[in-house]
């Protein structure tokens, strides 16, 4: 099948999940969640404020046209204000992208590049201490609550020994730096047991396959092996898992971002929650929805030129 | 290996040194910790205290309350007076100050702020009362300005708003004369003009900014936003407003302030020269910063209360020997379990009522969920307002002793539930949070020691008002915290026609005190109605549609250089005030 003609058919596939996405954020916003207008207009809230507000919000429109307004807002992006803050729910996501990518981006990239590289070695020496040594150490990292890392470290690394600042935050290059670093090397370690695991998982299957073997018998170094022929075909799961995680950098990192107070994306769903901001809610729950789809379609393309067999499936 | 690490750890050192911006402690720059994301800068919209903190370093409105008097006493603000009260207690005609201008900023005229004229408040007011802006604090004048309802009736059925429409009760009688007609006496009227809403905001940059006014903060106040503009974020910086009116410090203050309070007497406010909220949501970082000084003061969180304040009621040799210090004030609020008095159960039951109120130990509720900082409520007025008498105990209030629990137990065996048989399982509702279920289940647990049994219901917070406004609860456990200094503000929580869906969440009404609520609400300040109060105060007291909990206290740990530092429950305006010793600082910061 030609690249294209499987292109336009995953677009395709798109438009049925979007519709189901869609349906199901109305569901939980518009018909299961209660009535918001208590909530935007505090202890004093009169049944006439109320009346009017609801107007205003559109929620005493028929449900059909409420579903169509979040189809709607998929495509324009327009989500309205929020409820609580009245701020524009579009411009708070804009202005929090930016401070979440700045230590999710390099945590990830610092993440990956490490536990994919210890997972080729340990894979090569596979069954040896520094095998199993690397398997304890990935259980007893995951075993470590996130918030016991951060508690730990914001104290005894910022507070105690100085090193980084405790919390806080500068807009613009360069002076983000010291802000991010502690967050950063805080998602490396959260993430490393998890993905050392699976890549290490990965890396062993390919390590005893037949090609291997013949590449041995051919006479190859362990380390062309490993680094060109290995991790080549080990790259459809890598790229699975890798850009599937791209929505959750956009998202951000929930305690990270509250404990070290990053304006971040992370930061933005704790407060939404806390002040039951469902238009928050309701518009991040929209985008996580089409950043995964996005990411799903881009890592099905990418399948195809790592491997021409998948799209003739 | 190592030297891998050596290196990487010195390169993390050498970037967080280079691009670290350094605190400025030669500077008077005030670093408040702000525990909750700034909502907007919009006075209509400031119905929190957080929001309506930072609102009011920028706006100011027609009154305010002396900083260093206590009970609260109301004074001008941008009033030059206080207004002429016509003698039927319906018409107040203000003054307004001359000379008071409004931040520079793009929406005047060659971008320089104007002079502050009566009609801003005539226009900020309707502001408030705008049926599309839907601002927060309609409540405070909803149906007591004449013909203001009026208008907001029509123009909520219109597409636009119409400011140039008169309104009866709402006059700029001049350039700086203003005037309010009410439609009933409402002596708290005054108390209102001092809440942010009824701040003075400029129509250009209303017309300017529309719906984005709540980032374009442009008010005549002590401090002005750096760049004119808000954006929500980890911190919001104020620098001194240059052209800020001659308003100076106090020179007089109640007797329970010191002499050190008085000693920028007359000095030029704002007394520092910058501002900076630190929005800290969590509880560590927040009092890290804190201990390192980053930040001057702090309200110490459950988390680290016991470290802060071993006893409870002292700080901690370490903590002093920083120079830090403790403040202790009582909160005008109160937390308590209404009963739904429209069902019979509890309607036609007072001895059951007064027995559940008695077999609640509000002292282990206060050690165990206000770290005994709390004082237990005899009744519904707190301590600071007018109204309250520290000598009065409630007979039925429990304090856990043996004998309480026997009495318990004989009133609702007269109750008809002798053991608690032939009741009901009786529901309790909260929110959803950890706190709120403890506080729950202890409320289960001093109920069943006289056979009572409850069930906890936990609810997120919409639910649970939504449930309230419907009366479809039992029991609920809430709290209420003043709007303004009056005891008004909390006798009416038990004014039968404010039941639910108004603020009565217990549908308590009774006529005789429906009657006396409504002589005092229209009465002004003076000894008769501080008695009625009283007799109100007492008459709930026996009466009980609520299981009293406690009047919280606040804590507050500060550092030793920020002087003429005042808890108050009407923080607004705080800022301009507090000052910071330089020199304190530069020695202290040094032993953090």
């Amino acid at each position: 099948m030609n690249i294209y003609i499987y292109i336009i058919r995953r677009l395709l596939y798109i438009i049925p999940v979007i519709l189901g996405v869609s349906f199901l954020i109305f569901l939980l916003f518009n018909v299961v969640c209660p009535d918001p207008t208590l909530i935007m207009l505090g202890k004093h809230a009169t049944p006439e404020q109320m009346a009017m507000l609801r107007s205003e919000l559109g929620l005493d429109r028929s449900l059909w046209i409420q579903y169509f307004d979040i189809l709607k807002s998929a495509f324009t992006f327009d989500f309205g204000r929020s409820w609580n803050t009245k701020q524009e729910i579009f411009e708070m996501i804009k202005n929090g992208a930016i401070p979440s990518l700045t230590f999710t981006v390099p945590g990830f990239i610092f993440s990956t590049i490490t536990s994919l590289s210890i997972a080729v070695i340990v894979a090569f020496y596979r069954g040896q201490f520094l095998d199993k040594f690397f398997v304890v150490l990935c259980v007893s990292m995951m075993s470590i609550s996130s918030l016991a890392y951060i508690l730990f470290f914001q104290w005894f690394f910022a507070y105690k020994l100085g090193m980084f600042e405790i919390s806080g935050y500068e807009d613009g290059f360069p002076y983000f730096i010291p802000y991010v670093i502690l967050p950063i090397i805080i998602w490396v370690i959260l993430s490393l047991g998890y993905d050392l695991r699976f890549y290490r998982t990965i890396m062993l299957d390919e390590i005893y396959q037949d090609y291997v073997r013949t590449a041995r018998a051919k006479g190859l170094s362990e380390r062309v092996i490993l680094f060109k022929h290995v991790l080549k075909n080990a790259m459809i799961p890598v790229i699975t898992y890798v850009v599937i995680q791209i929505p959750y950098l956009i998202l951000g990192a929930l305690l990270i971002e509250n404990f070290f107070g990053i304006p971040g994306l992370g930061s933005l769903i704790v407060d939404s929650i806390n002040s039951n901001d469902f238009g928050v809610l309701k518009a991040m729950s929209i985008l996580t929805s089409l950043a995964f789809i996005f990411f799903n379609l881009i890592s099905d393309v990418l399948y195809t030129m790592v491997d021409p067999r998948v799209r003739l499936r | 290996m190592l030297k891998i690490l050596l290196t990487s750890v010195m390169t993390l050192f050498f970037i967080t040194s280079c691009f670290k911006k350094e605190a400025n402690f030669e500077g008077k720059e005030l670093n408040v910790a702000v525990k909750a994301q700034v909502k907007g800068m919009d006075p209509i919209y400031s119905d929190d205290r957080y929001s309506s903190t930072e609102v009011a370093r920028v706006y100011e409105g027609l009154l305010e309350y002396h900083y260093l008097k206590r009970p609260y006493e109301l004074k001008p603000n941008l009033a030059e007076s206080m207004p002429v009260i016509s003698s039927d207690g319906l018409t107040y005609t203000f003054k307004i100050r001359k000379g008071v201008l409004f931040h520079n900023d793009a929406a005047f005229p060659d971008g320089k702020g104007r002079e502050l004229v009566a009609e801003d408040f005539v226009f900020s007011l309707k502001r408030l009362a705008d049926p599309k802006l839907l601002g927060n604090g309609w409540w405070t004048i909803d149906g007591k300005i004449k013909g203001l309802n009026e208008w907001r009736d029509k123009y909520s059925k219109l597409p636009a708003t119409d400011y140039t429409e008169n309104i009866e009760g709402l006059n700029a009688l001049d350039k700086y004369t203003l005037q309010f007609k009410l439609t009933k006496p409402f002596p708290q009227f005054l108390n209102v003009l001092a809440m942010p809403f009824a701040s003075a905001v400029a129509k250009e940059v209303a017309d300017k900014y529309g719906k984005e006014l709540l980032n374009h903060p442009i008010g005549t106040g002590p401090f002005k936003i750096k760049n004119g503009v808000f954006r929500q974020s980890n911190r919001i910086e104020y620098l001194k407003n240059e052209n800020y009116r001659n308003k100076t410090y106090p020179c007089e203050a109640s007797k329970e302030f010191t002499k050190d309070y008085l000693k920028d007497c007359g000095k030029q406010l704002p007394l520092v020269e910058k501002l900076t909220s630190h929005i800290i949501e969590e509880t560590q970082p927040r009092w890290l910063n804190f201990l390192k000084g980053k930040v001057d003061f702090v309200e110490p969180d459950k988390d680290n209360f016991e470290g802060a304040l071993p006893t409870g009621s002292e700080l901690a040799d370490d903590l002093k020997a920083k120079g830090i210090e403790l403040m202790i004030s009582p909160y005008l609020d109160i937390t308590y379990t209404a009963l739904n008095m429209e069902l019979d159960l509890f309607k036609n039951n007072k001895k059951l009522r007064q027995a559940m109120f008695l077999a609640y130990n509000a002292n282990e509720s206060n050690k165990l969920f206000y770290n005994n900082t709390g004082i237990p409520a005899q009744s519904v007025i707190p301590p600071g307002l007018k109204g309250y008498s520290k000598s009065f105990k409630n007979k039925y209030r429990g304090e856990g002793k043996a004998d309480q629990i026997t009495k318990a137990k004989k009133l609702l065996a007269e109750a008809g539930y002798p053991e608690g048989k032939g009741l009901p399982v009786i529901t309790y509702d909260c929110t959803s949070t950890t706190d709120a279920k403890q506080i729950g289940e202890f409320f289960q647990k001093q109920m069943a020691q006289i056979g009572i049994n409850i069930s906890v219901v936990q609810n997120p917070w919409p639910r649970l008002q939504e449930k309230v406004k419907n009366r479809q609860v039992m029991t609920h456990g809430i709290a209420w915290g003043a709007d303004y200094p009056d005891a008004e503000n909390f006798l009416q929580l038990l004014y039968g026609p404010n039941r639910a869906p108004g603020a009565n969440g217990s549908g308590y009404d009774n006529p005789e005190y429906n009657k006396m609520f409504e002589k005092v609400a229209v009465m002004q300040d003076g000894p008769e109605r501080t008695a009625l109060y009283e007799k109100m105060n007492k008459m709930i007291a026996e009466e009980l549609p609520w299981i009293f909990g406690v009047h919280r206290q606040n804590t507050t740990v500060k550092h030793g250089w920020i002087t003429n530092f005042v808890q108050t429950d009407f923080e607004p305006g705080r800022s301009a005030y507090l000052n910071i010793d330089v020199e304190k600082k530069k020695e202290q910061i040094k032993t953090l």
